[in-house]
């Protein structure tokens, strides 16, 4: 049991989904340290600036344990007046990320922190501005800056290749630099963040609690759908909301159609890496009729906008439902039949197997989630460990390979989307009739809420603290590329370049969800160019 | 009577590359469930290009970076020169076979010379792929070469065309059309440009006139590759010859097109250890050709 190790510390709330429990400085350590070799897992880490409640900031640090079904949250505060909090990234790896990434934002000081450098801000952001500090206007405009010229060390021996910010196979500005001796990758060093959008000043300024999971949809263009119902279960979690069941079997069927949706396009997307222009071409086109599904039931084929908090905007008539499972024996028979063609391809199976080995040791301790910790023999899936919307209620397998490389993590998602379409089918069997919206709740203030979903490429992770009054205090989109892209310079080492493409695409990168972000011209307020489109067009 | 021959025949060909690729296109987009580009978008391409400036990137090589795509452009022409395609040979005294696969060799090495000239880390990747795969490459041609010259008592065209048949002149003859995809660049050959990996690779500083000139210059080897192995077949004159010829250009492309379309990248490695496994079947014929059969 977790008391175990949870000895000596204040617990701040005890239920069946999880326990908080407040550290001391002095133990923190060890207690992260217990709970990693009990099985949890490093998940995600919020920093809060608490000071306006009680004068401190706040450090959250969310552990995740399949086998007990459980969520651990660790939470740890600063002393009066000062923003300094211990590290425990000596001890689990994976919280690198997080905690930099509050060093970042609130300014939180993390003693002991073995690479205490900026993660998000760019390099050239003033210092000691933090914007998520409660007392930084959302509106506010920094002066301009100039950009620093630093003088770079180069390795010896080696010869460096940029891949990014704009490169084609990676669609968004994100950038690795590859330390290359002939043809193979002798190390890799990852810089990300250039496109933050700043959602959660955003949200926690000037958004209702309604209005966030229209914001929470766009925080990626392929998998919104998991996002803004993780956001809308944190704050039912938070404010003890019961949700309809109608409501969540419709969740539940469009959280699989997406999961088809974008594994179809992942497919895609590395065939292409591969030179294999038509399975690209082919799997999309089976990919359509998928899409064709979310437009019949959401009137979307992207963003679907049907999660809000207490239910589901849009019903499923018994007229659609026929349709629907019409579509999807459609998309299934064509998947199967390309897919089986491209697995059975000798020279494509070839570039795959042995390629990007992530081994379960490091997958374990960096914390990387989905298809990627199922790749490398971790038995994990958030659908199951910790049922969330209908996934209680049906019935399904979940695929688990040893081997860690690319080829892998190709079976795995060959495997998931075909259970995704029996999971739609029972759903759709066997969806009891009701209600598809509560809106009689309250929101309690200040209460720490944790949503949690299985996206297409991991574990999605949202923790909200409720403000009442219809507004949010503070919330904290986790997705799951997040924790997958640190493992990616251990997978490129020792790998050729010509498959560092097909390496970064094989943990189905979605940098825009990790930056929380998106890059609209109309947005700075610059306009780009004005005249007939078609010229526009053209000069675009 | 001769110059009137070498320029139409390099009309024909300058006009004709462009179009066998739009073709090219149009199959592969309808293997892949497309609508596909018409058929003279390959020429809009590259008209598009020749309006365009060139860009120097400031750090190249001056004088290896600026006449790359004109060497690589001209000595593929000249090599056009030497072997009847539409019209009877025109210049195919002054050079053999082996003048011609030089010229053309020439033609990848100046593309790869003026890449390594720029300092982008893609481009010396891209050039040091390029080179890996003649090198292999030329291994193989070197035997399948010797084959048809030793079971035709020749190396000249004059020789070559059409091929007495023998099992060393057709085991020969298929080997060259093998060879002829591979120097084309296609899948699963093209690993110098590979766009998602190292974003076309040599091409990647040429822009404009310079990239027209080197794209139109891949084309016309294309053609030309596939123009001597139908010489291998088809008669020498008559003006059926013409019409067989062109109807056999468009036909080996569709092929070529459509085993392109069923094949992802080779890795470097994979692709230079097919060319040298590749080249047992060239030493083969080699040795059969000696022998007499």
């Amino acid at each position: 049991m977790v008391f175990d190790i949870l000895k000596g510390c204040k617990i701040l709330e005890h239920n069946d989904k999880m326990t908080v429990a407040e550290v001391g400085a002095s133990n923190i350590r060890e207690i992260a340290r217990a709970l990693f070799e009990r099985g949890y897992y490093y998940s995600s880490g919020m920093g809060v600036d608490e000071r306006p409640i009680n004068g401190r900031f706040a450090m959250y640090h969310i552990f995740n344990c399949d086998t007990e079904g459980r969520y651990v949250v660790l939470k740890i505060t600063s002393p009066e007046g000062s923003p300094e909090v211990p590290s425990i990234t000596p001890v689990i790896k994976g919280a690198e990320w997080s905690e930099r990434e509050a060093m970042d934002m609130l300014g939180i000081v993390f003693s002991g922190h073995p690479k205490p450098e900026r993660l998000i801000l760019p390099d050239d952001w003033p210092e000691g501005v933090y914007p998520l500090r409660k007392d930084f206007p959302y509106n506010k405009k920094l002066p301009p800056s100039k950009p620093i010229e630093k003088e770079r060390e180069h390795k010896k021996d080696v010869m460096e290749i940029p891949l990014g910010p704009y490169h084609p196979s990676l669609h968004e500005p994100e950038y690795f630099e590859l330390y290359v001796k002939g043809d193979k990758v002798v190390d890799a060093e990852y810089r990300g963040f250039h496109i933050h959008r700043g959602m959660e000043k955003l949200a926690e300024s000037r958004m209702t609690i309604n209005q966030i999971p229209f914001l929470a949809e766009r925080i990626c263009g392929i998998c919104g759908c998991t996002h803004s119902a993780a956001y809308c279960q944190a704050v039912e979690d938070a404010a003890g909301i019961y949700v309809p069941e109608r409501a969540q079997y419709i969740r539940t069927i469009m959280l699989e159609v997406e999961r088809i949706h974008s594994h179809l396009l992942w497919f895609g997307v590395v065939c292409h890496l591969l030179g294999f222009d038509s399975g690209f071409m082919h799997i999309w086109r089976a990919r359509e009729y998928i899409m064709d599904i979310a437009e019949l039931i959401t009137g979307n084929r992207k963003t679907y906008g049907i999660n809000i908090v207490g239910g589901v905007r849009r019903d499923i008539t018994e007229d659609k439902k026929e349709k629907t499972l019409k579509l999807l024996d459609m998309v299934e028979k064509e998947s199967r039949e390309v897919l089986d063609n491209i697995a059975e391809m000798k020279e494509l199976r070839e570039r795959m197997e042995g390629v990007g080995v992530l081994p379960k040791k490091e997958a374990r301790e960096i914390g990387v989630v989905g298809p990627m910790a199922r790749s490398s023999g971790i038995d994990t899936d958030v659908r199951r460990d910790h049922p969330y919307a209908a996934y209680k209620d049906l019935d399904f397998k979940v695929p688990v390979y040893k081997e860690g490389d690319v080829f892998a993590r190709f079976l795995v998602r060959y495997e998931e989307i075909f259970e995704s379409f029996n999971m739609i089918r029972q759903a759709l069997e066997n969806m009891p009739p009701g209600e598809l919206i509560n809106d009689e709740y309250e929101i309690p203030p200040f209460k720490l809420g944790i949503g949690v979903t299985e996206a297409p490429r991991g574990e999605n992770i949202h923790a909200v603290i409720t403000w009442g009054e219809n507004m949010i205090y503070r919330w904290h989109p986790r997705a799951a590329t997040y924790n997958n892209l640190p493992a990616v310079p251990i997978m490129l080492r020792g790998n050729d370049v010509a498959d560092a493409p097909l390496i970064i695409a094989s943990i189905d990168p979605c940098f825009s969800c990790t930056d929380h972000v998106s890059i609209i011209d109309s947005e700075s307020g610059k306009i780009l160019w004005r005249g007939p489109l078609k010229e526009g067009v053209r000069r675009v | 009577m001769n110059a009137v021959y070498a320029a139409l025949n390099l009309i024909f060909i300058v006009l004709f590359a462009p179009l066998l690729d739009g073709i090219e296109r149009k199959v592969k987009a309808r293997l892949q469930s497309r609508q596909g580009p018409p058929l003279i978008q390959t020429w809009l391409d590259l008209l598009k290009l020749f309006r365009r400036p060139n860009v120097r990137p400031r750090e190249s090589v001056r004088w290896l970076f600026e006449p790359a795509p004109a060497i690589a452009l001209v000595s593929v022409l000249a090599a056009s020169l030497f072997i009847p395609s539409l019209l009877p040979g025109s210049l195919d005294t002054w050079g053999d076979i082996i003048a011609f696969i030089y010229l053309s060799t020439l033609s990848a090495v100046a593309i790869a010379l003026g890449a390594f000239s720029t300092g982008s880390p893609y481009a010396q990747i891209g050039s040091h792929r390029e080179v890996s795969i003649i090198m292999a490459e030329e291994f193989s041609l070197a035997f399948i070469v010797a084959a048809l010259a030793a079971s035709s008592g020749g190396l000249s065209f004059s020789r070559l065309f059409p091929l007495q048949l023998k099992v060393s002149t057709i085991t020969g003859a298929l080997a060259f059309a093998v060879m002829a995809y591979v120097a084309g660049a296609r899948i699963p050959f093209d690993v110098a440009e590979a766009e998602p990996e190292i974003v076309e690779g040599p091409f990647i500083e040429f822009s404009g006139k310079g990239l027209g000139m080197l794209k139109l210059s891949i084309y016309v080897k294309r053609l030309l590759l596939t123009t001597i192995l139908l010489n291998f077949f088809l008669p020498q004159d008559g003006t059926v010859r013409v019409l067989v010829y062109v109807i056999g250009l468009v036909i080996i492309s569709v092929v070529y097109a459509s085993i392109e379309a069923h094949y992802g990248r080779f890795r470097t490695k994979d692709a230079a250890r097919f060319l040298k496994r590749f080249a047992i079947v060239g030493i083969l014929s080699w040795i059969l050709g000696v022998v007499g059969w």
